[in-house]
């Protein structure tokens, strides 16, 4: 098929905020709503059957940031298409109306903001040989070593660094979880990418209590120091916190 | 454990609004999910590309850590050792392996940084970006000397 195929989907959002929407969207086409009730989805017009993931993410982004500056949206996830507007209805509007509608009020005049930690490699490592006994003696016998000698030993090394990096992650991450946690609605915790990464929490804080929370973030800085630096953004539309699969009401599209 | 002179704060008395580069992770993998088959069909090996930024190599990373670890000076002669571990750490082997691929992928989708992320990404892009490049640039020189047994820059 080489007719226009497909509607790609942004969000979703209460009928009523459906009015302004962004100019451009992916591929640079038109940005419009599609109403159902009291339910309206943000779309475009996708040409093909297929999208540069790579360099369209840029634009679901944007198409999202905006639409957040003025009403409360449903990310959808990265890369979802419906074949045209009845599909939309159908499928994602209709099946799950009351989902819908009930996580809207949930994050209603809620934002989200995101707290990442990274370490400072130098001072981790150090803390790290200063408190473990095997890695520090470990690492004397590997210094003595010639090099083509100590391979097997330096991976064992790197492993129980690797391990002691683990420990300290998930001590770090429950103590800024505590420090945060109570000025937010909702917290979530996701992976923390890269060797260096402490951790990465996202959480749900209404809107005039964000001063609150950014308090409590500047103490979690002065608490963690040098050693782990902080990454503060937001306000963001709340990806993390509308995480849920809904019915299609239907076999899939191809 | 901090010893050094504190980092003032100032810049988290409020959250900053986002670069692409801040919320990349939870656009892939958060948000509703109306049909996954579609998703992939639509999608195809394009976000394929992305997810590599989730493979790291165990063994790449252990022996990257091992050097650095071996080559951390404790005490005395700091002055020599801190910025042998620094250069290690940027221009490793392993490090440059697996930030080389990162690399690729976000070059791909950030490029062509739009004023918003300039201004968003300060403090991360002014220390990582020199840094980067004065590794690749200074790599030789830490090999004199017998105790440079970590792989030197592969590129």
């Amino acid at each position: 098929m080489t007719q226009p195929s497909a509607v790609y989907v942004y969000g979703v959002l209460p009928a009523t905020d459906a009015e302004r929407l962004p100019a451009a969207g992916i591929e640079g086409s038109t940005v419009r709503a599609i109403v159902d009730g009291d339910l309206a989805a943000v779309v475009s017009d996708l040409a093909g059957e297929s999208l540069n993931a790579a360099s369209e993410v840029r634009a679901h982004w944007r198409v999202l940031d905006a639409v957040a500056k003025e009403a409360t949206v449903l990310p959808v996830r990265f890369g979802t298409a419906l074949r045209d507007d009845d599909d939309v209805r159908a499928r994602l509007l209709a099946p799950n109306r009351e989902r819908l509608v009930a996580l809207l009020q949930h994050l209603s005049g809620r934002v989200q903001l995101g707290v990442k930690g990274r370490y400072d490699e130098a001072s981790l490592l150090r803390e790290i040989v200063a408190t473990s006994k095997p890695v520090a003696s470990l690492r004397e016998r590997i210094r003595s070593m010639p090099a083509d000698a100590a391979y097997y030993d330096s991976i064992k090394l790197g492993e129980l660094v690797a391990g002691e990096v683990d420990v300290r992650r998930q001590r770090d991450a429950q103590h800024a979880l505590g420090a945060l946690a109570p000025h937010a609605i909702e917290a979530r915790e996701q992976a923390a990418g890269g060797d260096d990464g402490a951790f990465d929490l996202a959480f749900l804080v209404e809107r005039d209590r964000i001063d609150a929370f950014s308090k409590a973030v500047v103490k979690l800085g002065d608490d963690v120091g040098d050693r782990i630096a902080l990454r503060y953004v937001g306000p963001l539309p709340p990806y993390s916190f509308a995480e849920t699969e809904l019915d299609t009401g239907g076999a899939a599209w191809a | 454990m901090a010893v050094a002179a504190p980092t003032p704060r100032g810049y988290l008395e409020r959250p900053k609004p986002s670069g692409l580069a801040d919320v990349i992770d939870v656009i892939l993998d958060k948000g509703l999910v109306i049909d996954a088959f579609v998703r992939v069909s639509l999608i195809g090996i394009e976000i394929l590309t992305i997810d590599a930024r989730i493979v790291i190599a165990s063994v790449d990373t252990y022996l990257r850590f091992a050097s650095a670890v071996n080559r951390l000076d404790l005490g005395t002669s700091e002055a020599q050792g801190l910025p042998e571990l620094m250069q290690d750490i940027t221009s490793g082997a392993a490090k440059s392996k697996t930030s080389g691929v990162l690399d690729a992928a976000k070059e791909k989708i950030f490029g062509d940084d739009d004023d918003q992320d300039e201004s968003d990404d300060d403090e991360e892009k002014q220390q990582s970006r020199p840094r980067r490049r004065s590794s690749s640039s200074s790599s030789g020189s830490s090999s004199s000397g017998s105790r440079s047994r970590s792989r030197k820059s592969s590129s």
